[in-house]
């Protein structure tokens, strides 16, 4: 008797990849969505950073306007990340819903959670390349840098950690709004509030990280063990009833 | 029991509640249930208002304490047993699972209301400033939005199935939020008092059997609250459908 061993983990991790890479290749083809979160972004930026540089204006001599943009500066870049993650991470399901490949995707016979942890991977590539380009713009823009005391390697794993929570509430948030009535009007009262705890914890991350705060003691640690825990949270409550999504 | 047509669930819901037992056995509970929360409710205001004695530093400020921890806790409990319907409702496929979570919503956000006010007031007296974007203050007020937005969205899917679908899901993936806003006194500095820690409460013989008798009696309030809401929101449903059959 032939006995056949399917290593369900890890043809799971392989149908993950394989759906973000389709989301990937057709993203790439059509192009305007990232070009559209990219400029959506640099907006957001340039309004943010006339309003802080005008508000400063009294104290332009004053060495208290760096530490004033550096602190206000550097959380307002997750500000922006945040609602440019709305254009990113709306379509993800919303998009496959609409055009019934949704259909195809719940009949494959993959894990519901490989479909959801490959819109997540897709969401997260997304959001990372817009970022490539958006966070040396934006420190210019909004007058702040890090550290140089800081390893860029926190810095890197910061962006990582926070890019990767925003994806997977932001996919999550997607499929929640297939059923509604109003899914523009929907998306962002699901999107918020659970992605909100993502964006307080990588506003005080980074602004400690700009202000050059020792890493080991009381507070970046601890938080960026706090992010990497919601991020956990996340990841796995969603993958875990992702599959009821695709049932109901 | 799977039922595939909504006519079929909320006759079924309807019938559950009602018949299966005998109704005189069923409203004697009910009077014991009400009369227990009335005398242990009279108690409580009493022990409050008269009985705990001014706190060394806090002074007479002590009693707005009583009736901001008891709802925060049973708060926190109230979208701890959405978490729970939720998950059963997913798991089991029965509406009343649904119907109890969702009431369980609504009286958890009641609760948190009443804690955020009640901690504004407190922090008016003993901060001088209403809110000032204390930790706990901030991710309570997150909290507060996040379920109120499970609210919105409920509301904005129509087919009754899809909405207990989602809305369990949704419930789920909101919880981190409640861990956050328990935990975040322990993570951050902040001027928020920790009354409840590993080496149980710190605070006086009679304030300390004054919080828990709050606890007892804002829980039965709870209990009390929640079965009324099911009841009316299950006989809702049979009129709704009802109302359809009619016009049908």
């Amino acid at each position: 008797m032939v006995t056949y061993e399917v290593n369900v983990m890890g043809s799971g991790f392989s149908y993950a990849l394989a759906i973000a890479k389709k989301d990937l290749i057709t993203q790439m083809r059509k192009r305007f969505e990232a070009f559209s979160m990219f400029l959506f972004a640099i907006i957001a930026v340039f309004v943010l950073g006339l309003v802080l540089f005008s508000s400063t204006f009294i104290i332009a001599d004053s060495p208290t306007r760096i530490q004033v943009m550096t602190e206000i500066g550097s959380g307002m870049l997750w500000v922006v990340v945040f609602f440019t993650g709305m254009f990113g991470f709306s379509p993800v399901f919303i998009s496959e819903s609409e055009t019934g490949t949704l259909k195809g995707l719940s009949l494959a016979p993959i894990p519901g959670w490989s479909v959801y942890l490959g819109k997540v991977i897709y969401g997260f590539l997304l959001m990372g390349l817009v970022e490539i380009f958006l966070v040396p713009i934006a420190m210019g823009l909004l007058g702040f840098a890090f550290s140089p005391e800081i390893s860029p390697l926190f810095i890197l794993i910061t962006f990582a950690l926070g890019t990767l929570d925003l994806a997977a509430v932001g996919a999550m948030a997607s499929a929640l709004t297939m059923p509604a009535e109003s899914k523009a009007t929907v998306y962002p009262i699901v999107y918020f509030p659970t992605a909100t705890t993502a964006l307080i914890l990588l506003v005080e991350i980074t602004r400690m990280l700009a202000i050059g705060l020792p890493i080991i003691g009381p507070g970046i640690l601890e938080l960026l063990i706090l992010l990497s825990g919601h991020v956990f949270a996340m990841v796995m409550l969603s993958a875990a009833v992702f599959q009821f999504t695709l049932t109901a | 029991m799977k039922l595939n047509c909504n006519h079929n669930v909320h006759i079924d819901v309807y019938h559950r509640i009602e018949p299966s037992k005998g109704r005189e056995e069923v409203n004697t509970k009910r009077v014991t249930l009400y009369i227990l929360t009335l005398v242990i409710t009279f108690v409580y205001l009493y022990m409050v208002w008269i009985f705990a004695p001014p706190e060394v530093n806090l002074g007479e400020r002590i009693r707005i304490f009583f009736q901001h921890v008891a709802p925060a806790l049973i708060g926190y409990l109230a979208f701890g047993v959405t978490l729970v319907c939720g998950v059963l409702y997913l798991w089991k496929q029965d509406l009343r699972y649904d119907l109890v979570g969702a009431a369980s919503i609504k009286i958890g956000l009641v609760f948190t209301t009443i804690t955020l006010l009640s901690g504004m007031i407190w922090a008016n007296a003993s901060w001088g400033v209403y809110w000032n974007w204390d930790p706990r203050e901030t991710t309570t007020l997150i909290l507060w939005i996040a379920y109120a937005c499970l609210i919105a969205y409920r509301a904005s899917v129509n087919d009754r199935d899809v909405r207990a679908q989602y809305g369990s899901i949704f419930g789920i993936v909101a919880f981190p939020a409640v861990i956050l806003s328990y935990i975040s006194i322990r993570v951050w500095e902040t001027l928020h008092p920790i009354v409840i820690t590993g080496e149980g409460l710190q605070m006086g013989a009679e304030h300390g059997m004054t919080l828990m008798l709050s606890l007892i009696a804002i829980g039965l309030v709870y209990a009390l609250i929640l079965e009324l809401t099911y009841r009316i929101d299950s006989v809702s449903e049979r009129l709704m459908e009802l109302r359809m059959q009619r016009s049908e």
